[in-house]
């Protein structure tokens, strides 16, 4: 019978990274979205609970403003914010070139516990209101305490289940997305176009805080202590690879470990991007080293023994990771900025994709404040965002360098918000009530 | 009505194009792909449209014929752009043959062609459904429901569902007639698409009469339901002429 001698098709496993990012991202997003529609509905929206925090210092956004005062205090705003963050993020770098690594991940362990904890905390909260879930405070306690805990240690120990790692990430982004949905409406949207200029200027420009982190960390060959998403690599256990030998990929000419398939780092082989680079290096792996490699090289690497890893992991262009921190928006504590996370875009050392967590941060705020105006925007804004994303990796491909992710993706996102919005919706509506549809 | 309802109506457009999802399309990641951007190109068609014909509206509701001219025009670009939506496709198609061969792999299967028009036929219906149906139906997850004048024996939110799984139908199953009826050069299936297209969208237009969804629905199911058999005749066609020269 024909069907069993059929070989694979290409079709099977082609843009599997793809979907392994726009997975976790969607994810985060759809978790968002249902948040603020659940959250949103039940709390009336005349209580507007100002929340003082770095984001609205300058100027507080109230109903009676007219149009330009919201314009001229959100701008206000979002600079002010990212003035913060830039400042943060030169410190980080100066921290980092001083080599005070124990200090940024003791910190980084503090603000995910935080985010877990206290964030995480509240929220439940919010939702045991609304659904009157009956739980004792002890219980509670213990729960949240457990939860963050594992939380922090998921993020942290690379001996973890990759999958919670996984899933913590998104769980964080959720939370601090969510948070960030609070701020008023214009602040919001100018926030978010501020943060995509400065993640273009940070890490494209030579005097960029996020490249000369990058930077740093390439020549030290040590990773940049911050919270990554990485996808996972994608293994592949081809019958025809037998005997063939893994070659890395080539990057930017550096590599010369064509010969290493010990401790082989999968690099994807069916990605359509591989055939732009012109590595010319046949991507497929040895199959007896799948299943070892791809424990390996799920992990951030840290501190790895093997010297070969460390020699591959000159030939990658590693995370391109920005530090974000992002101001605790909690009306108790007031100007704290407490987290590290990472904006951007990159390439781990095992050919995954890594995705800053400040880029599900900031593209679940878009879609979260298009859910508080209707569903048709956040339909219209997740593809805009899945698009730029598409974008962005098919342009990592292509330069092979790090780049930012958020630009892109906030600029379709922020056009096909406003098209919707004003466009759309009346035509759509119009058609849909007498029944006419195409 | 309430979540359940909600969630009802919700299934009842998109059911069978989640069930063709997880069962054909999610076990591809690329088709997984083809399916999101054929989503972005349907809907930027619709922002186009809502653009050209936003000074437009609102139109006033005792004539027909504007709504006649809105909808003739707004399928003749979409329609212009499955053409489009064919040539990038033809020149992917070379990229993957190419890519398959630097790999040693086999080129891509008739059947895996036709899968790939499938998720684009998908995408369009999916977006269709989101954009007419989906969107509209945030009200229906709350206590209250919805009657619209000229369709008074069903709520709203029912009647637009009905007629987005109509249209989910007719767009998936029509990508595929007309990807092969592109490939093959077949006019018949050239020709039959546009036309499908054209009168299911002037159906919709019976539905301006009181009560007049109690024929317009009925004959777009009629025109789904043809869609669905010349497609599944023309399929048939091709896998079992495919069968037929590779058994030779």
């Amino acid at each position: 019978m024909a069907q069993n001698t059929k070989p694979t098709s290409i079709l099977d496993s082609l843009g599997e990274e793809i979907i392994r990012i726009i997975a976790p991202v969607s994810i985060c997003m759809f978790m968002v979205v249902i948040l603020v529609s659940v959250l949103d509905s039940s709390s009336s929206s005349s209580t507007s609970a100002s929340v003082t925090s770095i984001a609205t210092i300058a100027y507080s956004e109230t109903n009676s403003d007219s149009s330009w005062d919201k314009f001229v205090g959100a701008l206000l705003n979002s600079l002010v914010f990212v003035a913060v963050v830039t400042a943060v993020t030169f410190i980080l770098v100066l921290l980092f070139y001083l080599r005070c690594t124990k200090f940024l991940k003791l910190y980084m362990g503090f603000s995910a516990f935080v985010v877990l904890g206290f964030m995480g905390g509240e929220i439940a909260l919010f939702l045991i209101e609304d659904f009157s879930i009956p739980v004792d405070c002890i219980t509670f306690v213990v729960a949240l305490f457990n939860f963050a805990v594992v939380g922090v240690l998921a993020v942290f120990m690379s001996k973890m289940a990759i999958l919670v790692t996984q899933a913590y990430l998104v769980v964080i982004g959720m939370l601090v997305a969510y948070w960030f949905t609070q701020l008023p409406e214009w602040t919001t949207w100018l926030l978010l176009v501020a943060m995509a200029l400065y993640d273009l200027a940070a890490v494209l420009l030579p005097v960029g805080p996020l490249r000369l982190l990058v930077e740093l960390a390439i020549s030290r060959d040590e990773d940049i202590p911050a919270l990554v998403y990485e996808a996972r690599p994608v293994t592949h256990n081809d019958s025809g690879a037998v005997g063939r030998v893994a070659q890395r990929r080539v990057w930017r000419g550096r590599s010369g470990e064509n010969s290493d398939h010990g401790s082989n780092n999968n690099p994807n082989a069916n990605s359509v991007f591989v055939e732009n680079v012109d590595s010319g290096s046949n991507s497929t792996s040895n199959a007896s080293v799948v299943p070892d490699s791809s424990t390996e090289s799920n992990t951030l690497v840290s501190g790895h023994n093997d010297a070969t890893l460390v020699r591959a992991e000159e030939g990658w262009v590693p995370e391109r990771d920005a530090e974000l921190s992002a101001p605790l928006i909690d009306p108790r504590m007031n100007i704290q900025p407490q987290q590290s996370e990472l904006e951007g875009i990159g390439l781990g050392s095992s050919g995954a994709i890594k995705l800053g967590l400040g880029d599900f941060i900031f593209y679940s705020v878009l879609v979260g404040r298009a859910a508080m105006y209707d569903f048709m925007t956040v339909y219209a804004c997740y593809l805009a965002i899945i698009a730029g994303l598409g974008i962005t990796l098919a342009l990592l491909a292509l330069y092979q360098k790090a780049l930012p992710a958020l630009p892109v993706s906030i600029a379709l996102g922020v056009l096909f918000y406003v098209l919707t919005r004003f466009l759309l919706e009346v035509f759509v509506v119009e058609c849909s009530l007498n029944l006419l549809m195409f | 009505m309430t979540l359940a309802a909600g969630i009802g109506y919700a299934l009842l457009a998109l059911g069978p194009s989640l069930s063709l999802f997880v069962s054909v399309i999610s076990k591809k990641p690329f088709l997984i792909l083809t399916v999101l951007s054929s989503t972005l190109l349907w809907l930027s068609s619709l922002i186009v449209l809502s653009g050209v014909w936003r000074g437009f509206l609102p139109l006033k509701s005792t004539s027909r014929w504007p709504y006649g001219l809105l909808i003739f025009t707004s399928i003749a670009f979409q329609e212009g752009l499955r053409v489009l939506f064919w040539k990038v496709y033809k020149r992917l198609e070379d990229l993957l043959d190419d890519f398959a061969d630097r790999v040693s792999k086999p080129r891509l299967y008739q059947t895996d062609k036709m899968e790939i028009a499938l998720a684009g036929g998908l995408g369009h219906g999916v977006a269709h459904a989101v954009f007419f149906c989906l969107s509209l139906l945030t009200p229906a997850f709350g206590p209250a429901t919805f009657f619209v004048d000229r369709c008074s024996q069903l709520p709203f939110f029912l009647v637009s569902a009905i007629i987005a799984l109509a249209f989910v139908t007719i767009h998936t199953f029509s990508m595929v007639i007309a990807f092969n009826g592109y490939a093959e050069g077949n006019k018949v299936d050239q020709v039959f698409v546009p036309v499908v297209h054209l009168v299911a969208g002037m159906v919709t237009l019976v539905n301006f009469a009181s009560g007049g969804c109690i024929i317009g629905i009925p004959l777009l199911y009629f025109i789904a339901s043809l869609t669905l058999i010349h497609c599944g005749k023309m399929v048939w066609r091709r896998l079992t002429e495919n069968r037929s020269r590779q058994g030779n």
